[in-house]
């Protein structure tokens, strides 16, 4: 971000980042199938950048555990996020950016759904379809200035 | 003479009418062969010079400044006085002359004989008669390259020009445009500023002239020749810009725009600038600008997104607040300090009341970048900050909040070390109370970051000289006792320990009446009614246990402590030993590996060293010894101190012990150590009631190994002493352990003797005797291998690579035959396998033998030469072995190629690319995994041939991602990911076929899989799209 | 149930990337597809199989979002993501690119050919639905730009013997449009679905019409002669619900048969019947037959082949074209 541009949230609320996910015995045992699991799925979104800071959706509490919900047998993934303010116009860049890294990052079988925490936003509605739509989530990637944003905050997190 | 006219007048007819060129260097020669002089020269170029074509006059003046470019160094003054006038003449004439005459004028500025006041009068005629913008760059180079040879060598003449050389100059450069120019105008403007030229009424001319290429924005062309980088002209502008305080009011608010540009190398070649300038200048340089500089550095501070740009503005804020400091307070003036120091603490202050919030850490780097610049700031800010932190933290609840402050806490103690002296009172004396108070509670709380950080910050408080009381001192311990007997999680514990470790370098006394005494307790309790403890009490126990040992280590780098802690480590293994099973063999272990580290940090290694000599060292032997020899029918069975981990946990403790002890007790040492192990003498070793006829080398009856293996000690004792200290019965020792190594069917017994034999070869001197020692024993091995149905071909196997390894490290040329025969082996269906793994051990440190801790010769870069040598060998070994046996000779060349350096894996690389390739497709496991580990680290700066090679490497580690082998998988997705990042144009046509192979391990069954390839996908997907690379 | 679908052949499409759409040719011989690699396939039968006849490459910069042959099957349109459609003119086995009709301010998402072969409709994502008219010289005018959807505008349909279009929006709702002195106006707008409505059809005699969408439903359109005779009046006569586990991409009806088969994004393709004892103005349709893993990804699209009664065509996000045979139980 330029000197000049002022930030929509210039001093927002930090939280802890979670350690790194201890390792178990089993999943050092060849023979054991670890199943993708809630953690599993908040670890790859979770170091996403945020647009606007230099701080990771996690440290701005965008995305939290308790809100990933995986079910690996039926295949499908349910990702809430939650904007810092309710006015923030980078939620949809930011709806975008987890979708595309859970897309990038997990088995095609899934079906993914990612929405704004219920009642985080003012254009919660909006917003969800938009990122429901993935006929518009596959021209947005094909406009390069939206996917170098996208590119962007997903760089610089891995 | 009337010869020498003719010559001369040949050479300029040649020179100017006949265009011929090489006549300017026979010109010259003619010169300093004497065979005319220069003066003649110029008489004979007479028609030339008066000629009405102005070509023909620029010719004539060509030849005679080439000519002075190569004698300028002979000529007299006499001659550089008329030569000057004639020049400075021609500088009025037709501009077509202009370029020689500046080159004739530029050879005679390198004149020693320059008469008085020319250099004056031709930098007048210059200023005045030419307009160097309008010349071509060569012209320009050499008016620039004038005025820094006059410089070098007539200062005080160009001095006395006054400020007109200033303004003459400013105007020669002004718009220039190349940048091999404007290093040379930099160099002159920087000279003009640091040796004192009167800038007179023209300073801000020559800061405009110098300061409009501020920042630089200059990339090379691709191909550019002269090498001339952006860094280059950025230095050389710089330090013109910061040279002066005379340019302050000017540079100031340029600084100030510049820092508000979007371009990031804008911004940060700004802030360094500025911290470079401040360095120079005193506080009222920078009075009216204080506010401005401010606002700036906090805006790049607060809403950077780049650590480059917030550590460069830190530093600068560093750099100013040391400037104010360096003022002179007087009793009338402005404590402009202080003033500047209230901005910034009434900017940031208040955030660090907001622990929650993004700006709390930008506001604590500010304010902390300000502390560490003096004393003075440090006092101001501290003063002001430290009771609102205080009070923050008794105020908030969350221990998340509590830790952020405690963590700025810790930051400001840091950064106050920075600045300050030891003999100084800490900053700190006046917030003592309060601080350990923190501290304190810390510590009592539940949530373990906030312990964690509390032991941090303990530990930099008792780093302040004379902060911390006795009592002080006395709870902390106190503190971590009981975290140390209660406090589960493993990442408190380690903190404690080296909090521990720290206070007790500082504070031995207290450790030694509190904390030993106490932990000792702990560790010889019984746990009370064993039988009906859960188990999870039980294992808590073991942890404490676990926890004390490592502390008792880490306590003890001051020999006092030591004296206290070793008899406690050592009393572990004398109780297990006796029985009664308080300590299991774990603890036994790290009882001993507690030993080793106080033995390898012992600060003060004489007291030290004698306490391992005196009694550590022969209590460790007799424990040994007595557990060796026990009946073994005994009732309550073996003692643990047979077992293999302990006695190998043992050999470090001597051997890091013996490698550190002063000559006489390693002499004396060696030889208590042999007279043991050769004559069964014990008379050193304490509790001595052994039997009188020990005979630990020799072959036990049935095979009984429990003594034999004793041998291992021995490599302790004798292996790791300095090169100098003589063994005792070197021969007799060396035939003893030669016999055993062949003769025991004990692994740990025979190749405990090869290696203390290796370990002793290494260290004896060249010559005969060695190398008739060295063959007797290839023979004997040689032998013993060829004959296929020997018994002990693997005990001669063992012994022959032990062997080989000591020759290798000291280069010794007898090596050759033992690596030969090794490679052979390769073929070898029996010990094939076993060979080609053995290549890791010559190529590997070991750890207890042959390492330059124990003072073995081992000469650099044995393994780059090794390979030099030998990867022909294993190249046609390879080609020619049946195709069963070449994975053998990949797995060798693979840990042949591990362990070298990468400057010599990247070298070497492209012969044994294809190799390597082969390696990746060799269906064992280990080859696979070892070549992938070999590889990625060349990947990260991949060498052509690799690159040249991409499209086989490709297809071969994507064959590998579906490995049964759950390693082999993770190693392959590294080095995938790692392709990744080679030059874009090379990997970009491989993006669609990686990407939909790497589908496939994200569904992997083992997590580990997928974690990587999901990080490998990532970066591939960004490769060649926009925002990614 | 017995399993009535049965797949004939799996093709893969569109490697490394998405098949949007396929469309059968008039005669039934030849089925185009295209999807996100920026390229049209056309394959046709050899044999027992089907295979590749040629790739129409270079026309778009961007995604193809669907395909329309013209009703004489010489004509090929296109419709793509980098906002334009392009007419490709087949010539003997190849197809040359004849033109591109520009205008759409961004994506456009569909086009389709009147039954006449002189009318074209394309719509967009910048919430138009434009009519483009075809003279002999093979020129494209665009004759209205109609702006009725408050959002993008999913799909354009025309009626199979009227000068009649339809239209399906991200704004839940159904616009049908008529001709009026030179330019064409929406005369009726259908409410009903609750979220965007991804595609729909008429049947053969284009009285009723079936839209799917997002809302996982399935919607059945009749059309009544409204009171004032001059306006359109659609009643929706039936909703399928329950069956969809997800959006619901795509319908089509059989103008043979009368089957609807749908394209769902939870991978299933599902073929239902109507029961012809019924109310016509209350249809039942049940579920004659599904395929629950027809395709590894979204099934985006699903068509009957013209002639072939029961063949079908169905394509998907994991980039392949699935054709199946549709029996019916006796």
């Amino acid at each position: 971000m330029s000197g000049g541009t002022r930030l929509e949230n210039a001093n927002p609320v930090i939280f802890q980042r979670s350690g790194e996910r201890l390792l178990t015995a089993s999943e050092e045992d060849e023979d054991v199938h670890d199943p993708i699991d809630d953690r599993e799925i908040f670890d790859m979104i979770r170091s996403i950048n945020d647009p606007e800071h230099p701080l990771s959706l996690e440290e701005l509490n965008v995305v939290e555990q308790v809100r990933v919900k995986v079910n690996d047998a039926e295949s499908t993934v349910g990702v809430e996020f939650t904007p810092t303010i309710p006015h923030c116009s980078m939620a949809t860049l930011i709806g975008l950016s987890i979708k595309v890294k859970l897309l990038r990052s997990l088995p095609n079988r899934f079906k993914i759904d990612v929405h704004i925490t219920p009642g985080t936003h003012a254009s919660e509605e909006a917003v969800n379809k938009q990122l429901a739509d993935k006929e518009r989530v596959a021209a947005a990637l094909e406009n390069s200035s939206l996917l170098e944003v996208v590119n962007q905050c997903l760089s610089r997190s891995i | 003479m009337a010869e020498d006219s003719t010559l001369v007048l040949s050479l300029v007819e040649e020179f100017v009418s006949g265009l011929q060129d090489s006549k300017a260097k026979d010109a010259a020669k003619g010169v300093k062969d004497g065979q005319f002089t220069i003066l003649q020269l110029v008489e004979a170029l007479g028609l030339s010079l008066t000629s009405s074509q102005p070509q023909t006059r620029a010719r004539g003046v060509q030849l005679l400044s080439e000519v002075l470019q190569e004698i300028y160094g002979e000529l007299a003054e006499r001659e550089v006085e008329l030569l000057i006038a004639f020049y400075e003449n021609r500088l009025k004439d037709h501009y077509v002359i202009t370029p020689p005459v500046l080159q004739g004028l530029r050879a005679l500025t390198k004149c020693a004989a320059l008469p008085p006041g020319s250099a004056v009068s031709m930098l007048r005629s210059l200023f005045q008669d030419v307009h160097v913008q309008s010349l071509m760059l060569a012209e320009r180079a050499c008016v620039y390259n004038m005025l820094i040879n006059l410089m070098e060598t007539r200062e005080s003449e160009l001095k006395g020009l006054g400020a007109d050389f200033v303004f003459g100059f400013v105007q020669s450069m002004d718009g220039e445009r190349d940048p091999r120019n404007l290093l040379l105008a930099f160099q002159i403007a920087k000279n003009i500023i640091h040796r004192g030229y009167d800038l007179g009424k023209f300073t801000e001319e020559l800061f405009e002239v110098t300061s409009c290429y501020f920042p630089i924005d200059f990339t090379p062309p691709s191909n550019d020749p002269h090498g001339i980088t952006r860094e280059d002209l950025i230095l050389a502008l710089r330090a013109v810009l910061t040279g002066t305080p005379k340019f302050a009011e000017f540079l100031l608010p340029l600084i100030i725009e510049k820092l508000d540009s979007d371009v990031p190398s804008a911004k940060l070649d700004s802030l360094q600038t500025l911290t470079a300038c401040v360095s120079q200048y005193e506080h009222k340089d920078l009075a009216e600008f204080l506010e401005g500089l401010w606002a700036s550095l906090r805006r790049e501070v607060f809403q950077t997104s780049s650590e480059k740009i917030e550590s460069a503005g830190l530093t600068t804020l560093t750099a100013l607040t040391s400037c104010l400091s360096r003022s002179v307070l007087t009793s009338e003036s402005e404590d402009s300090l202080s003033n500047f120091l209230d901005l910034i603490l009434k900017d940031c202050k208040h955030h660090l009341c907001e622990p929650d919030l993004k700006l709390v850490w930008p506001s604590a780097k500010l304010l902390q970048a300000a502390c560490s610049a003096s004393m003075r700031a440090s006092h101001i800010i501290t003063a002001a900050v430290m009771p609102s932190l205080v009070e923050q933290y008794t105020n908030r609840t969350q221990c998340s909040h509590r830790r952020t402050l405690l963590e700025v806490v810790q930051r400001f103690i840091q950064s106050v070390t920075t600045c300050q002296s030891d003999s100084e009172q800490s900053v700190f004396s006046a917030f003592r109370e309060p601080l350990c108070s923190m501290v304190f509670s810390a510590l009592s709380e539940s949530n373990s970051s906030l312990q964690i950080t509390a032991t941090s910050v303990l530990t930099s408080l008792a780093q302040q000289a004379g902060l911390l009381s006795d009592s002080d001192i006395e709870l902390a311990v106190d503190h971590m006792i009981r975290l140390l007997l209660t406090e589960e999680d493993e990442r408190v514990s380690i903190a404690v320990i080296d909090c521990a470790g720290a206070l007790a370098e500082l504070h031995p006394a207290v450790f030694i009446a509190k904390l030993i005494p106490r932990l000792k307790r702990e560790m010889f309790s019984e746990p009370m009614d064993r039988d009906n403890r859960e188990a999870s009490e039980l294992h808590s126990h073991q942890a404490v246990r676990q926890r004390c040992l490592s502390v008792l280590a880490a306590i003890s780098s001051q020999p006092s402590v030591v004296q206290e802690s070793t008899p406690v480590l050592l009393e572990v293994l004398s109780s297990a030993h006796t029985g009664g099973g308080l300590f299991s063999v774990d603890e036994v272990v790290s009882a001993c590996q507690s030993l080793q580290k106080i033995a390898k940090q012992a600060q003060d290694t004489e007291e030290t060293g004698r306490c391992f000599h005196d009694v550590i060292i022969p209590r460790l032997l007799s424990l040994a010894l007595q557990a060796a020899l026990q009946d073994e029918g005994a009732s309550g069975g073996r003692s643990p101190l047979v077992e293999e981990v302990i006695l190998s946990a043992m050999v470090p403790v001597i051997s890091t012990a013996c490698s550190r002890l002063q000559p006489t007790l390693a002499g004396q040492t060696a030889s208590r150590a042999v007279s043991l192990f050769l004559d069964g003498d014990v008379s050193f070793l304490p509790d001595n009631s052994f039997p009188s006829h020990i005979q630990l080398l020799k072959k036990q009856q049935g095979d009984s190994w429990s003594q034999s293996q004793m041998v291992c000690l021995l490599i302790g004792c004798v292996c790791s002493l300095p090169r100098s200290v003589e063994v005792p019965q070197i021969d007799r020792l060396l035939s003893e352990l030669e016999d055993m190594s062949y003769t025991c069917s004990h692994p740990l017994s025979y190749t405990s003797a090869a290696k203390c034999f290796a370990g002793l070869i290494n260290k004896r001197p060249q010559g005969d005797s060695f190398d008739d020692l060295i063959q007797r024993t290839m023979k004997r091995v040689f032998s013993t291998l060829d004959s296929n149905s020997s018994s002990v071909r693997i005990q001669a196997f063992t012994l022959m690579i032990w062997v080989a390894k000591a020759l290798l490290l000291r280069y010794h040329p007898l090596c050759t035959a033992l690596t030969d025969k090794l490679f052979s082996l390769l073929d070898d269906s029996d010990l094939g396998p076993m060979a080609a793994d053995s290549f890791s051990l010559l190529m590997n440190d070991s750890a207890d033998v042959l390492n330059r801790g124990c003072h073995a010769d081992v000469r650099i870069m044995y393994r780059q030469r090794f390979f030099s040598e030998n990867s022909a060998k294993l190249v046609q070994g390879f080609n020619t072995a049946p195709q069963e046996k070449k994975s053998n000779y990949l797995k060798a060349l693979s840990n042949i190629v591990n362990k070298l350096p990468k400057q010599v894996q990247v070298t070497e690389l492209p012969a044994l690319l294809s190799l390597l390739l082969e390696a990746l497709s060799c269906p064992d496991q280990g080859v696979q995994l070892s070549t992938l580990s070999c590889l990625e680290p060349v990947l990260i700066n991949p060498p052509p041939a690799l690159i040249q090679q991409l499209e086989a490497l490709v297809s071969r580690l994507l064959a590998l991602i579906t490995s049964p082998a759950m390693s082999v998988r993770i190693a392959s997705l590294r080095c995938i990911h790692a392709l990744s990042l080679f030059p874009v144009h090379e990997v970009l046509p491989f993006r669609a076929r990686v990407l939909k192979a790497m589908a496939q391990p994200l569904d992997d069954k083992k997590r580990l899989v997928r974690n990587e390839a999901v990080k490998a996908r990532g970066e591939w997907f960004l490769l060649g799209s926009p925002g990614g690379r | 149930m017995k399993e009535a679908l049965s797949l004939v052949q799996r093709l893969s499409a569109h490697p490394d990337s998405r098949c949007w759409f396929v469309s059968w040719n008039p005669n039934g011989t030849l089925l185009a597809s295209c999807g996100g690699d920026k390229a049209i396939r056309i394959w046709g039968r050899e044999g027992d199989s089907w295979i590749c006849k040629s790739v129409l490459q270079d026309g778009h910069q961007r995604t193809v979002r669907k395909v329309a042959w013209s009703p004489c099957g010489n004509y090929l349109a296109s419709a793509s993501f980098d906002a334009t459609t392009c007419i490709w003119k087949k010539k003997n086995d190849d197809f040359e690119s004849l033109t591109v009709l520009e205008g759409h301010e961004n994506e456009v998402k569909c086009v389709t050919w009147a039954p006449s072969g002189n009318l074209l409709a394309t719509c967009s994502r910048d919430k138009s639905v434009w009519v483009w008219e075809v003279d002999e010289e093979d020129e494209y005018e665009c004759v209205t730009v109609v702006n009725s959807h408050t959002q993008d505008v999913k799909h354009v349909v025309w009626h199979p013997n009227q000068e009649l279009l339809a239209s399906a929006s991200y704004d839940n709702n159904i616009c049908i449009y008529k001709e009026e002195d030179d330019d064409w106006e929406c005369r009726a707008t259908l409410q009903g679905h609750t979220s965007t409505v991804w595609s729909l059809c008429f049947d053969a005699t284009g009285k009723r019409m079936a839209s799917c969408s997002d809302d996982r439903t399935v919607k059945i359109w009749k059309e009544y002669p409204s009171e004032s005779g001059q306006d359109l009046s659609w009643k929706c006569v039936c909703t399928l619900s329950g069956y969809h586990g997800r959006t619901v991409y795509d319908i089509d009806w059989c103008r043979l048969t009368g089957a609807l088969v749908t394209a769902c994004g939870d991978d299933a393709v599902r073929v239902f019947k109507e029961d012809e004892t019924a109310n016509p103005d209350e249809p039942v349709f049940s579920l004659a037959a599904q395929v629950t893993k027809a395709h590894n990804q979204d099934v985006n699209c699903v068509t009957w082949n013209p002639k072939e009664a029961g063949l079908l065509a169905s394509c998907s996000d994991d980039g392949e074209i699935a054709i199946w045979r549709f029996q019916e139980e006796d």
